[in-house]
């Protein structure tokens, strides 16, 4: 076909078409680089921890699965998000609550300040407690001073600063989370409850808790799942006795360059991550067909 | 009964409003503390500090590692962006408006990178780039840091153009604009604060990026972050607060800057 067989109105209209809607076409060098850079480099890595120097093996996953030791890591791994999810939350919701319902021309500065800490590196934050929770830091003289300690306590290798050190971390996702939900509830529902004779308290568990519970597990999911991949703070502030399975790969991967085991211990990580994604999709498809 | 009622509405809101002053308090903390650690004078980490001082400012660039590894950091950022725009733009407007369950299901995979951890993906990458012959070197880092990038661009692209009305292209398509120009007169202008912000994003994660960068670390390839680790595990002196200062400094401005661009802009449209 040449240029002169098409007519000019269908041609401008043929291109009119095509600026609606630019060809799915357009998407493939970015999905063709994250297949080859992402999807691809992951599934070598399960294959390879399937093969150590003599072949075929299970051995790295017998020894994750059946070792007390590597079986405490993993279900520390999950309990320690488990903990600092319900932590985040917690803390998060009544900051969430404060922010939609009372906070009013306070907004702005309520989000800047959530937003602040995601401008500084985890290395700050982290650095920042160690300082604050330091043997001479200000916790301690504090503490001293209003005569409740005698002795600094060794704060900084407690496991608890490490639960105060994720939470103060992830806890903005929870609160811009649940925020986002909380703004889209009617603040009349709850009133009509009240005037129907419920209590301040019961208005809120039983209308506007229940109305907010997608913020809730789009928060927990994302805080969960974050907390899953992270060594950072436990390397910096568990001194040794937190240990979950991305603090181990780090120390194996810098000490024994066990890449096996390493990388079975990454697909563990792998399908508590793709089980997460699973259930932040069934969230999002169940609120698309809601909305 | 109604000034009962009042009371206790107050009562709540102060309560919560006590709760929320100490969440911020809590949140700001060991922020502060690290800025204010970085103007002290003596030789240890002490707060609050006794005299100030900007010798831990001169120790960074006295320091060649954290001055060459800050320069590392900025191109692999700067440059992974570039890269996750040029890819990830096209596809953001290919997918954003499609209704066809595939576009959703390509926009999914675009954003899955987000929610994998990174270490694993970093692990994963070393062999496999290695393997490819890339080594350790810098580009498989710029690599690396595309992959996490590509996600905050294409999302935020998307979140605009699906705002913007399609009217407005068709409009320049029936006014005689051929493809190109439409796509630089009138579509690009449009999502210019998606673009903004997504590379504004990639470029704050990509410099406090560990998990990934640590795989890949030589002596010219180190980012920030691994020399900022490797001397706070061997050496415990303000000098780390005070680069952790100055990046906070660097991603302040970048936020005023890119926040100018966008309301300029926005405005202007």
């Amino acid at each position: 076909m040449t240029a002169g067989d098409i007519a000019a109105v269908p041609a401008r209209r043929r291109r009119a078409r095509r600026f609606v809607g630019l060809g799915l076409g357009w998407s493939l060098l970015a999905v063709g680089f994250l297949l080859a850079f992402f999807l691809l480099p992951l599934i070598d890595n399960g294959i390879k921890s399937f093969f150590g120097p003599d072949g075929f093996s299970t051995a790295p996953y017998r020894k994750l699965l059946s070792d007390p030791y590597y079986l405490a890591v993993t279900w520390r791994t999950l309990q320690v998000s488990a903990i600092v999810t319900v932590a985040s939350l917690l803390v998060g919701y009544p900051v969430a609550y404060f922010f939609v319902r009372y906070a009013g021309r306070w907004q702005t500065l309520m989000i800047m300040l959530l937003i602040a800490p995601l401008l500084t590196s985890i290395i700050m934050r982290t650095f920042g407690w160690q300082v604050l929770f330091a043997r001479r830091g200000v916790v301690n003289v504090v503490l001293r001073d209003l005569g409740i300690i005698e002795r600094p306590l060794n704060l900084v290798n407690d496991p608890a600063m490490v639960y105060v050190g994720l939470v103060h971390v992830l806890v903005p996702f929870m609160v811009l989370s649940i925020a986002a939900v909380l703004q889209r509830i009617d603040p009349r529902l709850e009133e009509s409850a009240m005037i129907l004779g419920a209590g301040r308290l019961r208005a809120f568990l039983s209308v506007t808790l229940p109305l907010s519970l997608d913020g809730v597990a789009t928060g927990c999911i994302l805080v969960f799942m974050l907390t899953n991949g992270s060594f950072i703070t436990m390397l910096l502030l568990g001194g040794g006795n937190v240990v979950t399975l991305p603090l181990l790969i780090y120390q194996q991967f810098n000490l024994t360059r066990d890449t096996a085991f390493a990388g079975a211990m990454g697909n563990v990580l792998l399908v508590f991550a793709v089980a997460c994604l699973f259930v932040q999709l069934r969230l999002i498809a169940r609120r698309g067909v809601k909305a | 009964m109604r000034a009962r009622r009042r009371r206790r509405t107050d009562w709540a809101k102060v309560g919560l409003g006590t709760f929320v002053v100490l969440f911020f308090l809590f949140v700001m903390a060991p922020i502060v503390v690290v800025v204010v650690v970085s103007f002290g004078e003596a030789e240890f980490i002490s707060f609050p500090i006794q005299s100030v001082s900007l010798r831990w400012y001169r120790r960074i660039v006295e320091y060649r590692p954290f001055i060459d590894s800050l320069l590392v950091s900025l191109q692999l950022a700067f440059s992974s962006a570039l890269l996750a725009c040029l890819l990830g733009i096209p596809a953001a407007l290919a997918l954003a408006r499609s209704q066809r369950p595939l576009a959703q299901a390509l926009a999914t995979f675009l954003l899955a990178p987000l929610s994998m951890p990174a270490i694993v993906l970093g692990f994963a990458l070393l062999y496999y780039l290695s393997a490819l012959g890339f080594g350790v070197s810098f580009d498989a880092l710029l690599v690396a840091h595309t992959v996490i990038a590509i996600p905050y661009v294409t999302r935020n692209v998307i979140a605009v153009y699906r705002a913007v009305p399609g009217d407005l292209e068709e409009a320049a398509a029936i006014l005689g604009a051929g493809r190109f120009e439409t796509f630089r007169l009138v579509t690009l202008p449009l999502i210019k604060p998606g673009v903004f912000a997504g590379s504004l994003f990639a470029i704050l994660i990509s410099l406090d990026n560990l998990p990934i960068s640590f795989f890949f670390g030589t002596s010219s390839t180190n980012t920030l972050p691994v020399v900022m680790l490797s001397y706070l595990q061997n050496q415990f002196d303000p000098s780390v607060a005070a680069v952790c200062t100055v990046q906070m400094a660097l991603a302040v401005v970048a936020l005023l800057v890119v926040e100018r661009i966008g309301d300029i802009r926005s405005a202007s449209v």
